[in-house]
């Protein structure tokens, strides 16, 4: 078996804030996949994702990108193996929406990207200053810099939370273009219509 | 667009204009244009020009340019629009590390070691404030303002107890002036604050997504650590041969880059350079007050900051309009 583009987790356990919020979690998410990881809240959804994302080390167990360890190699490295769309990002200088999809280094930055800014409706905000958009305007935006940058694998957190129907199909829409190349790990507690539109679902409890 | 090359423009054309009337004015009074005495000597004229105005008015520009900068950076990389080097202790470190290299004999005011000492003692400043804050809304702040009392009454203790020759007052380090600057000193403190500009535009990029926080920055390819230490080297570089040569003067570096980001917007690339002109700017105004507004006296223009900057501060902290929101 050659090497497998793959994300792999093997009994991972992560403590959070001095409490136990996933315990021996194995699993794997493959490129050209959509993944979704759903559970109650505290099920330990986004500390699994900032796991794999290289900012919170697991107590125990251990997780390969492309059978690397985010943890030991360099952060540009690990920015060319994953890119993250945290659940919200602090934007507390006013730069543009186009200043902000622009931070992705030139050496990182996606050449097909524009696609998916137009999908999340970015070109119309684009002289608009981030600080003063509603918190779905924003959480767009940090989807669209998520985007921009050339990545093996993207992980999602929560990206349909404070959008409405509309956003939320094209993010759908968005999903499926992007795992045609890319792998898609998507973390959402509200999983109900999103079932046929993921290869995998990894239920955490 | 236009805004973004008219102001320096602008910008440069009036520090030039400044720096003239620097040569031009002052306690003694010229008998003909600072310009005709270009290549000249010998005369009263000339030497009040060439050897006590010039090296002053340059010593402003590469100073203010620092402090201002210094000021944008630590404001960049602390997340936090009042994180200015004078408030959070950083220039009562260069002090400390000035006054330490002095009273020990190490270095003489305005050589090369006092320049090293002095960036010594910015670098040890902000890395015990990082170490010692507590992660709450004012945390940094706070210990950053108990850390400058500290060293500032360090550094009074070594002052009053200190024989060395050269020592300054009190007076001076905390409310700096540019009266001791001759070409010597500018020599000497040039080349680290060059340095430490190279550094600050070498990362303004980078300081864009810091903006975002760490863990934000670090998802894009940036190196946290290595990225902090390079930001504090430079902010170090630019600090510390400025007060070893000048004092503290406070509010620069707070006032500067507040008014590039209204005027310009945040991104760093312009509001380093722009802040560096402006500080330049600053301070040449501040000087030529200091000399000239209440002949025959000569007041610290450290003064002249903190009455111009401390009313900004009150404006910053209840405006909506600093291009900063609370996170």
């Amino acid at each position: 078996m050659g090497e497998r583009i793959m994300i792999e987790i093997q009994n991972v356990s992560i403590i959070r804030d001095e409490k136990r919020v996933l315990s021996n979690f194995s699993g794997q998410i493959q490129l050209r996949q959509a993944t979704l990881i759903s559970g109650p809240n505290g099920a330990g959804k986004s500390s699994l994702v900032s796991a794999i994302a290289g900012v919170l080390a697991p107590a125990s167990g251990g997780i390969r990108i492309n059978n690397q360890d985010p943890y030991a190699v360099s952060a540009p490295h690990l920015a060319r193996l994953r890119s993250v769309a945290p659940q919200r990002r602090n934007f507390v200088l006013a730069f543009t929406v186009d200043e902000v999809l622009n931070f992705v280094p030139k050496s990182l930055r996606a050449s097909n990207a524009e696609p998916f800014i137009h999908a999340l409706g970015l070109d119309e905000l684009k002289q608009k200053k981030v600080t003063e958009l509603s918190i779905g305007q924003q959480q767009r935006v940090s989807l669209g810099l998520a985007l921009t940058q050339d990545a093996e694998f993207y992980l999602l957190d929560e990206p349909f939370d404070a959008q409405d129907a509309h956003y939320q199909a094209q993010i759908v829409e968005l999903i499926s273009e992007l795992k045609k190349s890319k792998g898609v790990l998507v973390v959402s507690h509200n999983t109900d219509a999103l079932h046929p539109y993921f290869d995998q679902e990894i239920v955490l409890s | 667009m236009t805004r973004k090359i008219g102001a320096p423009l602008l910008l440069v054309i009036l520090a030039v204009l400044l720096f003239f009337l620097s040569l031009q004015f002052g306690v003694i009074h010229l008998h003909t244009s600072a310009l005709s005495l270009i290549g000249k000597g010998g005369s009263v004229d000339a030497a009040t020009v060439w050897d006590v105005r010039f090296p002053r008015a340059l010593g402003a520009v590469v100073i203010g340019a620092a402090m201002a900068i210094a000021g944008a950076l630590a404001q960049g990389i602390f997340r936090n629009p009042l994180a200015e080097p004078t408030l959070i202790g950083l220039t009562s470190g260069a002090t400390l590390g000035t006054i330490i290299g002095i009273a020990t004999g190490f270095a003489g005011y305005g050589s090369g070691r006092n320049c090293l000492t002095a960036t010594l003692g910015v670098a040890a400043a902000a890395l015990i404030t990082q170490v010692l804050a507590p992660n709450k809304n004012f945390g940094f702040l706070l210990t950053g303002i108990a850390l400058a009392s500290i060293f500032t009454s360090i550094s009074g203790l070594i002052i009053s107890i200190s024989h060395q020759a050269g020592i300054q007052s009190l007076s001076f380090w905390n409310f700096g002036s540019l009266s001791l600057i001759n070409f010597s000193t500018v020599r000497v403190i040039t080349p680290f604050i060059a340095v430490g500009i190279a550094i600050a535009f070498f990362i303004a990029r980078g300081m864009n997504l810091w903006s975002l926080g760490e863990t934000n920055a670090y998802f894009l390819g940036i190196n946290i650590r290595k990225f902090r230490l390079l930001a504090i080297l430079a902010i170090a570089l630019l600090i510390g041969p400025s007060v070893s040569a000048v004092g503290s003067i406070a509010f620069l570096g707070l006032l500067v880059p507040h008014v590039v980001r209204l005027i310009l917007g945040p991104d760093h690339r312009n509001l380093i350079l722009l802040s560096g002109i402006l500080g330049s700017i600053v301070l040449l105004i501040a000087d030529f007050l200091a000399r000239a507004a209440f002949q025959p006296h000569e007041v610290p223009l450290g003064l002249l900051t903190s009455l111009l900057g401390a009313p900004v501060l009150i404006f910053l902290l209840r405006s909506r309009r600093s291009q900063w929101v609370s996170e």
